[in-house]
C-alpha cells in the first residue's frame, strides 16, 4: 500500500472527478427531448452569459436537465459521505444513512405536510427535515449510555425508532385520504423530478450545498481519528483521540446529511450502503480517501442511474432508487468476489 | 497539529467540490432564473425558437384559473394539447377536437385511435422532456390519476397545465365544458354537455320511484379495495340507482370481507376491462372463492361487470351509468337496453366472470389504488 499523500488523494479526487463530468455531460445530452452537443453548448452558454431566452432549448436544460443533475450530484455525494460515517460510527459494515431511523422520521414529517398543507411551497422538504432532525435527536438520547454514545445501544434505538415511526405512516395511510399523497408512493421509492420550491433556483441550490459542504467538511475533519477508532475506541483513546467528541461530530454530520438528502429527494436507497464499500475496496480504507471518493463516487451513481432511469424505458421513467438496486447490486458482487478471490 | 492538517485537507476537498460541483449547478440555476424572469415579462418566444410557427398564436394568452386554485396564462387559439390522463383523452375526442390532441399518455386507450398519438409515459409519471417535445400550446391533468408535482413542474419551465378535479358526475360536466372552452370550442362543448345532461336527467326520471340497490363496488379483488363517499364513482353509481354499502371518508379504502358479509350487498360491481377480449373465457372464480361464494349476491348471480368507463370521469362514463342503470332496474325501463345503450350487452357478461387482475390491463385508476396499498409494504420494508 502507497502512503496516503495529500496529493494521492487530489490525483485520485480529480480522476472521480474527471469521470463525474462525462456522466454530467452524457446526462445533459440524452432524453426524450433531441438536442444536438451544439445546441447544448450554445444554450450553456448564453444562459451562462445572462443572455438566457425562453426557447424550449433553454426550458430543457435550465428547467429539467440542469436541476435534476445538479440535485443527483447532492443527493448521492449527502447519501455516501453519510453512509461512510455510519459505518465507522456503528462500526458495522450493513450500516447504511437510513439505520437509525431517519427516513422513517422524515417519511412522516413529509407526510403530515401532504395531509395538513398539501400545496403548501417547500412545505415537505421542511418538514422532512424536521421530521428527521427529531428523529435524530430521539435516537441519540435513546442510544446513549453511561452517557457516551455506544454503537449497539444506538443500533437498536434506531432500529425501534424506525420500526415506531413506519407503523404510525402505515396507520396514517389507512386513516387519512390526502389529495398529494399519491406522491407519497414515488417520495418514498425516491425521486429526483420535484421542482424547486422557490423560483431563485440558484439561491436554493447553494443553501442545499451550503449545508452539505458544512456537514460532509466537519466530518472529513475527523478522518484521522476515525481511523484510529475503527482500531478500537479504547486504544484511540490512549493514542489521544477525543471519542465522545468524534463520535458526536460524525453522528450529527451523518445525520444531516440523511436529512438533507432525504428531504430533497425522498428515500433513495442502496447508495449510501453500496458506494462507500466499492470505494473501500477500489481505494483502501484510509477514510482521508473514503470519504471524498464516496461523495463523489455517489454522485456518479445517481447521475448515471438518473439518466438511465429515465432513458431506458422512454417515454416512462424508472425510479431512481430502482435504478441505482438493479445496476448497483450486480457491479457490487463483482467486486466483492473479485476481493475474495 | 492533526486539525491544522484536517483543516487543510477539508479546504482542499472542499475546493474540489466546489469545481467539479459548482461551476455546473451555478450556471444551470442563474440561466433558468433568467429565464423565469424573462417569459414572465416577455411571453413571445424568440424567432430561434423550433416551434417558431406557433409562436403568433402564443401571443395572445388569458389568465385563467384551474380546478386546483393555480393560475396560468393559456394561449386564446390553443393548437396543440398533450392529455395527461384516460379520461382527458376520451373528453378530447368527445368533442370531437382530436386533431388538437398532439400526445397522450400510454393508458390512453379510448378511442383505439388514442392509442397511435404519441405518447408521454405513464400518468403518473410522465417524462416532462417528452411534453415539452411535443411543443403544446396546454397540457391538461386531473387529480384523479395525475401528481400535483407533474403540474407544478411544467408550470415552473413555462408550460400552462389546466388541471381538473371532478368529484361528481356535474362536476365532470363542467370540467368538459371548460376544456371545450379552453379548445375553442364552446359551442360543441354546450352541446356535448347539455346531451350528457338531459340522458342523466332521463335515468333520474325513470329510477325517481324506484329503490337505491345496494352494491359493492370492487375496485380490487386483492386485497379486497372499494370506494368512498366522495368518490366520483359513488356519485355515478347513485345515478345509475345504485348506493355503495362501503361508508368511508378514504377514496379507496381497504374493506375486510367480514365486512362484506355482514353488509350482504344486493349486487357485486366488478369493472371490466374494455379490452379483453377474453373476458367471457376466464373462469367463474368467485363462485369458487371461499367467503365470495357464501355472499347471498353471488349465490343468487348478482354479480355484474360495469365498464371500466366508470373509473374515468369523462363523458363516455354516462353510457356506463346508463348500461348499470338497466341490468339493476330492467323492470324501470320499457325500452330495451339494448337500444338504450348499444355497448350494453359487451360489458355486462352475467355472473361472476371476471378478467384475471393482472396489473398490466387492469384499469389505470385501479392500478394506482393498488399502488397506495403497496406504500405500505414500501414504509414496511425500510
Amino acid at each position: 500500500m502507497r502512503p496516503l499523500t495529500p496529493r494521492r488523494i487530489l490525483a485520485i479526487c480529480g480522476m472521480l472527478a474527471a469521470v463525474l463530468f462525462v456522466v454530467v455531460v452524457i446526462s445533459l445530452r440524452v432524453g426524450a427531448y433531441p438536442i444536438s452537443m451544439r445546441d447544448i453548448v450554445v444554450t450553456l452558454y448564453n444562459g451562462a452569459v445572462g443572455n438566457g431566452d425562453a426557447s424550449e432549448f433553454s426550458q430543457v436544460i435550465f428547467g429539467l436537465r440542469l436541476p435534476r443533475i445538479a440535485l443527483g450530484i447532492l443527493v448521492g455525494a449527502a447519501l455516501s459521505t453519510s453512509g461512510a460515517g455510519f459505518q465507522a460510527l456503528l462500526r458495522n459494515p450493513l450500516a447504511d444513512p437510513y439505520v437509525l431511523g431517519v427516513s422513517s422520521g422524515a417519511a412522516l414529517g413529509a407526510m403530515l405536510s401532504l395531509i395538513i398543507a398539501p400545496h403548501m411551497v417547500g412545505a415537505i422538504q421542511l418538514a422532512a427535515f424536521i421530521g428527521a432532525a427529531a428523529t435524530i435527536a430521539a435516537v441519540y438520547f435513546l442510544g446513549r449510555r453511561g452517557g457516551q454514545l455506544d454503537s449497539a445501544t444506538l443500533l437498536l434505538a434506531g432500529i425501534i425508532a424506525a420500526s415506531f415511526l413506519s407503523a404510525i405512516i402505515i396507520f396514517l395511510l389507512t386513516l387519512v385520504n390526502g389529495p398529494g399523497l399519491r406522491s407519497m408512493t414515488f417520495w418514498l421509492m425516491g425521486d429526483l423530478t420535484a421542482p424547486p420550491p422557490t423560483q431563485n433556483v440558484l439561491g436554493w441550490f447553494g443553501f442545499l450545498y451550503f449545508i452539505f459542504i458544512v456537514a460532509a467538511g466537519a466530518m472529513y475533519t475527523t478522518s484521522s481519528d476515525l481511523n484510529l477508532i475503527l482500531t478500537g475506541e479504547q486504544e484511540a483513546g490512549h493514542l489521544g483521540v477525543n471519542v465522545t467528541r468524534v463520535k458526536l461530530v460524525v453522528y450529527v454530520a451523518a445525520s444531516v446529511l440523511t436529512g438533507l438528502a432525504v428531504s430533497v429527494s425522498g428515500t433513495i436507497g442502496y447508495v449510501g450502503l453500496l458506494v462507500p464499500h466499492v470505494m473501500r475496496m477500489l481505494f483502501g480504507t484510509d477514510y482521508r480517501l473514503l470519504i471524498p471518493t464516496s461523495a463523489i463516487g455517489g454522485a456518479i451513481v445517481i447521475v448515471l442511474a438518473d439518466t438511465l432511469g429515465r432513458t431506458i424505458v422512454a417515454p416512462t421513467e424508472l425510479p431512481v432508487g430502482a435504478m441505482t438496486a438493479l445496476a448497483g447490486a450486480p457491479v457490487f458482487i463483482y467486486l466483492m468476489r473479485r476481493r475474495i478471490r | 497539529m492533526a486539525a491544522i492538517e484536517a483543516r487543510r485537507r477539508f479546504f482542499v476537498m472542499a475546493l474540489t467540490l466546489a469545481c467539479g460541483v459548482f461551476a455546473c449547478s451555478s450556471r444551470d440555476a442563474r440561466g433558468a432564473e433568467t429565464h423565469l424572469q424573462q417569459s414572465a415579462t416577455a411571453p413571445t418566444p424568440t424567432p430561434a425558437d423550433p416551434a417558431a410557427q406557433t409562436a403568433a398564436n402564443k401571443r395572445a394568452t388569458k389568465l385563467v384559473t384551474d380546478e386546483t386554485g393555480r393560475r396560468m396564462a393559456i394561449p386564446l387559439n390553443v393548437q396543440r394539447v398533450v392529455s395527461l390522463a384516460p379520461n382527458l383523452t376520451e373528453t378530447i375526442y368527445a368533442l370531437g377536437l382530436d386533431a388538437k390532441l398532439a400526445g397522450d399518455t400510454t393508458y390512453c386507450d379510448l378511442p383505439p385511435a388514442a392509442k397511435e398519438k404519441p405518447h408521454v409515459g405513464a400518468p403518473q409519471d410522465p417524462s416532462l422532456e417528452a411534453i415539452v417535445a411535443l411543443h403544446p400550446d396546454l397540457v391538461l391533468a386531473t387529480t384523479s390519476i395525475n401528481r400535483a408535482q407533474t403540474a407544478d413542474a411544467l408550470l415552473k419551465i413555462g408550460v400552462p397545465v389546466y388541471t381538473s378535479d371532478p368529484h361528481t358526475m356535474s362536476g365532470m360536466l363542467i370540467s368538459t365544458a371548460t376544456i371545450a372552452d379552453l379548445l375553442g370550442a364552446s359551442e360543441q362543448g354546450a352541446t356535448l354537455v347539455a346531451q350528457l345532461q338531459q340522458r342523466l336527467d332521463t335515468l333520474h326520471v325513470a329510477l325517481r320511484d324506484r329503490p337505491m340497490a345496494h352494491v359493492l363496488f370492487v375496485v380490487w379483488e386483492d386485497p379486497l379495495i372499494s370506494i368512498g363517499q366522495n368518490t366520483f364513482i359513488a356519485d355515478a353509481l347513485r345515478w345509475a340507482g345504485a348506493e355503495s354499502i362501503i361508508v368511508a371518508n378514504q377514496n379507496w379504502p381497504q374493506v375486510s370481507m367480514e365486512e362484506v358479509v355482514r353488509l350482504q350487498p344486493d349486487y357485486i360491481v366488478l369493472t371490466a376491462d374494455h379490452l379483453a377480449a377474453e373476458t367471457h373465457e376466464h373462469v367463474n372464480n368467485l363462485r369458487e372463492r371461499p367467503t365470495w361464494r357464501e355472499l347471498r349476491a353471488v349465490e343468487l348471480g348478482h354479480v355484474v361487470m360495469a365498464s371500466d368507463e366508470f373509473t374515468r370521469p369523462s363523458p363516455g362514463l354516462v353510457d356506463a351509468i346508463e348500461a348499470l342503470a338497466h341490468e339493476l332496474h330492467p323492470e324501470a325501463f320499457s325500452t330495451s337496453a339494448a337500444e338504450l345503450a348499444p355497448n350494453f350487452s359487451q360489458w355486462i357478461v352475467g355472473a361472476g366472470l371476471r378478467p384475471a387482475p393482472t396489473t398490466a390491463n387492469a384499469p389505470a385508476f385501479a392500478q394506482f389504488a393498488l399502488a397506495q396499498s403497496r406504500t405500505e409494504a414500501a414504509v414496511c420494508a425500510r
